[in-house]
């Protein structure tokens, strides 16, 4: 049993998060939330999310799972105004979910979700480092590493306790630093990791300007980038392999 | 199976020049397979699915560019891998000049994860890339195929492109794989040949030889709405297939394209030559299998476009129907096409590839309720007979006739000797007609199988009759032209000068007592009057002696 009517923009927040690294998921629907768990095909990015059943203006679950097509789905949220709801209820005769907004009615055919790419376990890493950045600094970092090369070094110097970005071109080269005041917060640690733009790219369209995203890292370890959606009652996590430093 | 040992037989198969062993280099890979037995079958042979699956990769060089380039490493773009595919010219040489591995995966920090790639994992990988559809796929794909390469070292990543452009290349044809199935699990080659004719599926064939052996491959069996090699036809003349079989079944040859029909009693599905399903750009073909047929089936014919007054259209006009995804239905208005039936594989349960012709073309006679979805096949022992019947193929608007052993089984994917197109002439010869016969009954005023001349020096010596490939309005003509050169009549033997030169095809010539050259032609068909010609500039007889030599005759 799944019934639950929710605003558009949280709706739209949460299949964004989800849609930026794979294109069907599983959606568990529990009795306190919804949880989305995905990795992309290359098993390099990985997003964690929860939405609690305090995002919902209603909601009402017991534990089933489905398979959705995300692409479709986030079309179909894309239909209504931010401040629309959306009502959503699963038919568990037909397998189909059932959206209306404002008079539209879309019924959507639901995918096995034993067909769909096994969810992922949760690495379970302890990093150094912790950053907490603000969204629009992590998109200032990506688009100016992103016009010189397709890769980006993430680290912090703990001497001089700045988290730095650098990115090198076959000919140019970004250097950012942000130090303890352009930060919300700064744990230091040893931390130097690169990774691929593609992927961050990615991850940076669904992180909000004005998120506080917590970052952390470790030398040539992952990154995991913690936000909250829908005002502090939905949590998303993105981890993202690195890539070798060869030099 | 680990991707690297596949790689590792791969290229030893590749280095290998010589067949025999080639062959036993596979023999003991699939023997070493274990459950990945189907998989390494079908990647040998260069394939992801089995060649009776409509699925297929769709994967264009452009995205093997970009996945490669993004798995190689910092900034190397895909017009960098173009690049050194147009320096080096094969794209598995590309893939593996460079070095991968660069991104780690999740898995390498999660307890117990590995890394190296199986056989069983690509495959994975290949058919959920297949299945990806719709908006984003192409980005999913990407992902997919860059994750895989990722994951390779350079001498799999040289295997792995190839086999996603399916350009295996290893020198490794399906009868090698055939050979080396019956040399790995020990069973006759006959036995392997007969189930891989029938399921069309490498894999299966090869696991079912090594679990069941010759038992379990006899009882593999042709399968409704699962595609098998269409039997084919070689080029032969009517006096070789009556030479070789005695009598022959002669059905006309349709200019259209071949189509094999699987009706499992609910619904049909049509497929290609190639084995590609054609099912929704030819409904009119779907509706007359079900308003005609009423048990399983899978029948063979071919598709012919016709115009309103039914009269065949062009071969092109079929290939458009069969290209056709959008708009079906329009198309149909434009060029409608028609199912003629010649073979029949399978009825009510039973397997007919075994039966001969004869047998097969009476079950197909009795399944399909309706005379004009099936194509007439005569059996003659003499050419004249067959002659007509090409004649009136050839009025007709058709392309000529088939020639068929009648004892003969349906041999799936075969271009043998059993089923024989009738070669189209290759040479002509202008001829001077030097006689003629008055006709009979409605053509008693019509002159008729008319005598041809060669040049010798300063005189003309027979080489022939013609009477074939003429149509009525023809002879009207023809009568005409040659009345004012008749010298003398002799009952209906009519003598004439001359004067008239006939281009005429022929299959073969070879000696003869019966005619004055000492030559005779083999099959020969009026083609036009050369009036461009007179008897002086006609063929000679050191001409027609030359064409004889040449023939080995």
């Amino acid at each position: 049993m799944f019934n639950a009517i929710v605003s558009a923009n949280t709706l739209q927040a949460t299949l964004d998060s989800v849609g930026v690294l794979v294109d069907e998921c599983k959606i568990h629907m529990e009795e306190d939330g919804l949880e989305i768990r995905a990795v992309d095909p290359a098993n390099v990015g990985m997003v964690d999310l929860s939405l609690s059943a305090e995002a919902f203006e209603s909601y009402e679950a017991d534990g089933g799972l489905i398979g959705v097509n995300l692409v479709r789905l986030q079309d179909i949220a894309g239909m209504a105004d931010s401040d629309q709801l959306v009502h959503l209820e699963l038919d568990e005769e037909t397998r189909k979910l059932h959206i209306s907004i404002d008079g539209l009615e879309y019924t959507l055919a639901l995918i096995d979700p034993e067909s769909i790419r096994e969810e992922p376990d949760l690495p379970d890493l302890d990093l150094p480092a912790n950053i907490v950045i603000e969204g629009r600094d992590i998109d200032r970092a990506v688009t100016a590493a992103d016009m010189v090369s397709d890769h980006i070094e993430l680290g912090v110097d703990d001497a001089e306790e700045v988290f730095y970005v650098k990115a090198e071109g076959d000919t140019d080269d970004v250097h950012l630093e942000l130090d303890t005041d352009d930060l919300i917060d700064l744990v230091v640690g040893a931390a130097s990791s690169l990774f691929s733009l593609d992927y961050l790219k990615d991850m940076n369209k669904a992180i909000p300007a004005d998120a506080e995203v917590r970052m952390e890292l470790g030398e040539e370890f992952p990154v995991k980038m913690h936000f909250d959606i829908a005002d502090g009652e939905g949590a998303v996590t993105f981890m993202l392999a690195p890539r070798i430093q060869s030099n | 199976m680990e991707f690297a040992a596949f790689a590792d037989t791969a290229a030893t198969v590749e280095d290998e020049p010589a067949d025999l062993e080639i062959r036993t280099i596979v023999a003991d890979a699939l023997a070493d397979a274990g459950s990945d037995l189907p998989t390494v079958t079908r990647f040998l042979l260069g394939r992801v699915f089995p060649a009776h699956d409509s699925r297929t990769l769709d994967i264009g060089p452009q995205l093997l560019y970009e996945a490669l380039a993004r798995a190689a490493g910092q900034n190397v773009s895909a017009d960098d891998v173009e690049t050194r595919l147009a320096e080096t010219g094969e794209i598995g040489e590309v893939a593996a000049s460079y070095e991968f591995g660069g991104q780690q995966g999740l898995a390498a920090f999660s307890a117990g994860g590995t890394e190296g790639l199986a056989v069983a994992d690509v495959e994975d990988d290949l058919r959920s890339l297949a299945a990806a559809e719709g908006a984003g796929s192409q980005e999913t794909k990407l992902d997919t195929l860059f994750g895989l390469f990722n994951r390779c070292e350079s001498a799999e990543a040289k295997y792995l492109a190839r086999l996603v452009l399916s350009e295996m290349r290893l020198g490794v044809g399906e009868g090698t794989v055939r050979d080396a199935i019956a040399e790995a699990f020990d069973v006759p080659v006959e036995d392997v040949q007969r189930a891989l004719q029938v399921s069309n599926d490498y894999g299966h064939v090869a696991t079912t030889a090594r679990e069941e052996g010759a038992s379990g491959l006899a009882d593999i069996t042709l399968t409704v709405g699962r595609p098998v090699q269409a039997m084919l036809a070689q080029t032969g003349t009517v006096t070789g297939a009556l030479e070789d079989w005695g009598e022959a079944g002669v059905e006309i040859k349709y200019d259209g394209a071949r189509v094999q029909v699987h009706y499992d009693g609910e619904a049909v599905s049509l497929y290609s030559r190639n084995m590609e399903e054609v099912t929704d750009p030819l409904p009119e073909v779907v509706e007359t299998v079900e308003s005609v047929v009423d048990v399983p089936v899978i029948l063979d014919g071919e598709v012919v476009a016709v115009d309103d007054d039914g009269t065949p259209l062009p071969f092109q006009q079929v290939l458009r129907r069969f290209r056709r995804k959008h708009d079906v239905a329009r198309a149909r208005e434009d060029v409608s096409v028609r199912l003629h039936a010649f073979d029949c594989l399978h009825a009510d349960g039973e397997d007919l590839l075994d039966a001969p012709l004869a047998t097969r073309h009476e079950r197909l006679a009795s399944v399909v309720d309706d005379e004009s979805v099936v194509s007439t096949l005569q059996v003659h022992d003499d050419a004249e007979a067959i002659e007509a019947v090409e004649t009136d193929a050839l009025a007709g608007g058709h392309e000529g006739i088939m020639l068929k052993q009648p004892e003969a089984a349906y041999t799936p994917g075969k271009r043998g000797q059993d089923w024989r197109k009738r070669k189209p002439d290759v040479e002509t010869l202008d001829l001077v007609v030097t006689g003629a016969e008055w006709g009979e009954g409605r053509r008693a005023s019509l002159l008729g199988t008319f005598e041809l001349s060669v040049r010798a020096g300063e005189a003309y010596e027979t080489i022939g009759k013609v009477a074939t490939g003429i149509t009525d309005e023809q002879l009207e003509e023809l009568t005409d032209l040659l009345s004012p050169h008749i010298r003398n009549e002799d009952g209906t033997a009519v003598d004439i000068a001359p004067a008239v030169v006939f281009e005429v095809g022929y299959e073969e010539i070879q000696t003869s007592p019966t005619y004055s050259s000492g030559y005779a032609l083999r099959f020969p068909r009026f083609v036009t009057v050369r009036e461009d010609k007179e008897p002086a500039t006609a063929d000679t007889l050191e001409r027609v002696k030359r064409l004889a030599g040449e023939g080995g005759r």
